[in-house]
């Protein structure tokens, strides 16, 4: 049997490795037309000609081999060690047709390791547009390798890359740039001093600011025969070693490219001029925003009222053919409606990751994140923190580990401790359910109030996030000094495939992630809320007919009384009554405190845990939303949803820290519980006092 | 006969449910799996 070959794709950032790697293992991880999606590694299988097969490895983008961020050094650490299992026997570099200059960097440092490499310039249906046109055979033999023209877009190239992979032994190994031309005497000393080492890897070893785990420079160091140079020395070295590479590449594209300057400037310039605008960019944002909202509301209303009423006939159906009994009222009093009460917001969250899908592929979440870099700056962050926050709109975990990417300790520190204020979906069906509670339907300037609301609340997580960031900037004495580059990638039609695969991809695991928690939780709390201990729960019949004996209720008015009366004295009763007073200030019943408390697992069992208690507590077929209306306050006698204890809601959940596995993924990021610990007691602080604030200010 | 079965039922799927929470938020010991690998198996030295 031939043995797998080890296959890792390398290149700058955007310049569609992910797309390849799909392409080559049919998997579909998520891409995106702006820097910083991939920050892992990610594995593939590549079935190549002749069954042979490749073991593909999705590395993060990276500008060169000097590492200066954690995503970095996943690169460099892989192609430093010979003995890590995943070592290459072969590097797939990717560039892009536009860059090709600034990628060729990176190729030939990687060309120098003398790993067998191929090169493959991607995006090639652009270059008729672009006015490029390249001399492969001329470039195949100045750069010492096979190039792959290939266009992931439109499939074209990718069985000529398979080919080039499965014949990677005839690949000349040979480096682009010989070490020792940086400095001869100083590398002859290396030489000797390390025989059998590789010259470049000595250099990158000597050279790099952090400690790889498997590559020892402490045994560099330990040499006496061999003087390191001091830093200074150092960094002029590796400034004359980027030089010499680009002379190198210069005469290389001089001869092997060229680009027709008058077809190359477009509408790409134009668009940049208008939408990166220090007025009218912050502009068209703001209308994007509201043209978002406002169809997440509109195009999403009908959707959820089939939902919303299938699953109450769902309930009804299954009631009707299965025997009476407690596990029978488990199903369609605890597990249908918890279910219900969430995927009733999958036609919501598709529109919002849709539109989100949209922005990503067409180039324009490049320019967001170039406009609010002018915002962040004043704030004590730079860009690179926006793509952390903005992806926090899907789910802080992957947006805490995107901030990998940001070089400096403090800014990426601030960062994951102030992302969780980003609306994440998961906020989104505790916001719809209470905005379609307390807000009402009327329109503003054509606007409908409740997108409106939904916006306010998406702006004031960004906000506060920012805010947090000044604060923490002034707090946290840690030096930093970092530099943004923002990549701005051209202008694209979205690809159909690539947006649905991102809506379907978000989308089932909005539904499947949270689903299982949420269907383990309606389970617990069904049993919490339909057995109990004592005498008022046993004998609540018995209780509730004596004390409205003399009332003349209706059977049903009856029932619904002892259903209540059990509910109160059942476990999740007695659990709910004892928090009670503290979230009273805020507006909030027991059945609130008992969401709340539950949807620490994950904020969207907020209202799984509502349908569920509203479920056991009212045998009639009904919606959520409706039982949520009717319910009243015993403290006030009023409606238990009202603007005021709406308000306080949405604002709470705007704030606090409601969620185990964020906490989890800022631990491990972190290395310590000191900072999720604190995250967890001031922004729950912060959101109790804004919510009894708000609260008592407008009951 | 029927409700005993019911009962059963009712408390198989609790026990099923709080294994799962328990499980899931890292309440019951898990086996040691060989890590991530993304910064590196030591310090990263940016921190």
């Amino acid at each position: 049997m031939p043995k797998q070959i080890n296959v890792a794709l390398i290149g700058n950032p955007n310049t569609g490795k992910t797309s390849v790697f799909n392409a080559l293992t049919g998997l579909n991880q998520k891409v995106g037309n702006y820097p910083g999606i991939t920050v892992e590694k990610k594995e593939g299988i590549c079935k190549l000609p002749r069954g042979v097969k490749a073991h593909i490895i999705d590395l993060p983008g990276t500008y060169s081999l000097n590492a200066s961020s954690l995503d970095e050094n996943v690169v460099i650490e892989l192609l430093l060690n010979k003995n890590d299992k995943d070592f290459p026997d072969v590097a797939v570099v990717v560039s892009d047709v536009e860059n090709l200059k600034r990628n060729l960097l990176l190729y030939t440092q990687i060309k120098d390791l003398e790993i067998p490499t191929i090169l493959v310039i991607n995006m090639s249906d652009r270059m008729a547009y672009k006015g490029i046109q390249l001399d492969i055979p001329y470039l195949e033999q100045e750069l010492q390798t096979k190039i792959a023209l290939i266009s992931t877009r439109k499939n074209k190239g990718i069985d000529q890359l398979k080919e080039l992979i499965t014949n990677y032994k005839e690949l000349s190994s040979t480096p682009c740039l010989s070490a020792s031309e940086i400095d001869t005497e100083y590398f002859d000393k290396l030489r000797k001093a390390f025989p059998n080492q590789l010259l470049y890897k000595l250099w990158l070893v000597i050279t790099q600011d952090v400690n790889f785990g498997k590559v020892d420079r402490n045994e560099i160091d330990a040499i006496n025969s061999f003087k390191t140079k001091g830093k200074a020395d150092l960094k002029r070295l590796q400034q004359k070693e980027t030089i010499k590479r680009y002379q190198f590449i210069n005469n290389t594209l001089k001869q092997g490219q060229t680009i027709d300057l008058k077809t190359a400037k477009d509408l790409r310039i134009k668009l940049d001029r208008v939408l990166t605008h220090k007025v009218w960019g912050y502009l068209i944002f703001f209308v994007i925003l509201l043209t978002i909202f406002q169809a997440i509301y509109e195009w999403a209303q009908v959707p959820m009222e089939l939902i919303d009423g299938a699953f109450a006939w769902l309930s009804e159906w299954t009631q009707s053919i299965l025997p009476e009994g407690v596990f029978t009222n488990l199903i369609t009093e605890g597990i249908i409606p918890g279910l219900g009460g969430i995927v009733i917001f999958i036609p919501q969250i598709a529109f919002l990751f849709l539109f989100i899908a949209i922005l990503e592929e067409s180039g324009y979440m490049s320019r967001v994140v170039f406009l609010m870099d002018r915002i962040m700056r004043r704030f004590g962050l730079s860009g690179k923190s926006v793509v952390p926050l903005i992806s926090g709109t899907a789910c802080a975990i992957p947006a805490i580990m995107a901030t990998r990417n940001i070089e400096s300790w403090k800014e990426r520190l601030i960062t994951i401790l102030v992302t969780p204020f980003t609306t994440c979906s998961a906020r989104l069906p505790v916001y719809l359910i209470i905005i379609e509670l307390v807000i009402p339907e009327g329109r503003f300037l054509g606007l409908g109030y409740q997108p409106l609301t939904l916006m306010l609340l998406y702006l004031i997580g960004f906000g506060t996030a920012i805010v947090s960031a000044w604060i923490l900037n002034k707090i946290l004495k840690m030096k930093s000094k970092t530099f943004f580059v923002v990549e701005m990638p051209n202008y694209k039609l979205p690809l159909f495939k690539n947006v649905a695969l991102t809506v379907l991809e978000k989308t089932k695991s909005f539904v499947f992630g949270a689903g299982k928690i949420i269907l383990a939780i309606s389970i617990v709390l069904w049993f919490l809320a339909s057995y109990g201990p004592g005498d008022s729960f046993n004998n609540a019949e018995e209780i509730v007919t004596v004390e409205y004996a003399s009332e003349n209720l209706s059977s049903e008015e009856l029932q619904q009384k002892i259903s209540s009366h059990k509910l109160e004295h059942s476990f999740i009763g007695i659990a709910g009554q004892a928090i009670e007073p503290a979230i009273r200030p805020l507006g909030y019943d027991w059945k609130i405190g008992i969401a709340i408390v539950s949807s620490f697992a994950a904020r969207e069992v907020f209202v799984g845990t509502l349908a569920t208690i509203y479920s056991v507590e009212n045998d009639d077929v009904d919606t959520i939303t409706n039982r949520m209306a009717k319910d009243t306050n015993r403290t006030t006698d009023g409606k238990l949803f009202t603007l005021a204890s709406g308000i306080s809601l949405l604002l709470f959940y705007a704030f606090a820290m409601q969620c185990m596995s964020t906490l989890a993924i800022v631990k491990r990021e972190t290395n310590t519980w000191k900072w999720p610990m604190l995250q967890l007691v001031i922004m729950t602080a912060f959101a109790y006092v804004v919510a009894l604030i708000a609260y008592q200010f407008l009951k | 006969m029927n409700t005993i079965v019911q009962n059963i039922l009712v408390f198989i799927a609790l026990a099923i449910a709080m294994w799962f929470l328990l499980n899931k938020f890292g309440v019951l010991p898990k086996k040691k799996t060989s890590g991530s690998k993304a910064c590196g198996q030591d310090d990263c030295g940016c921190h």
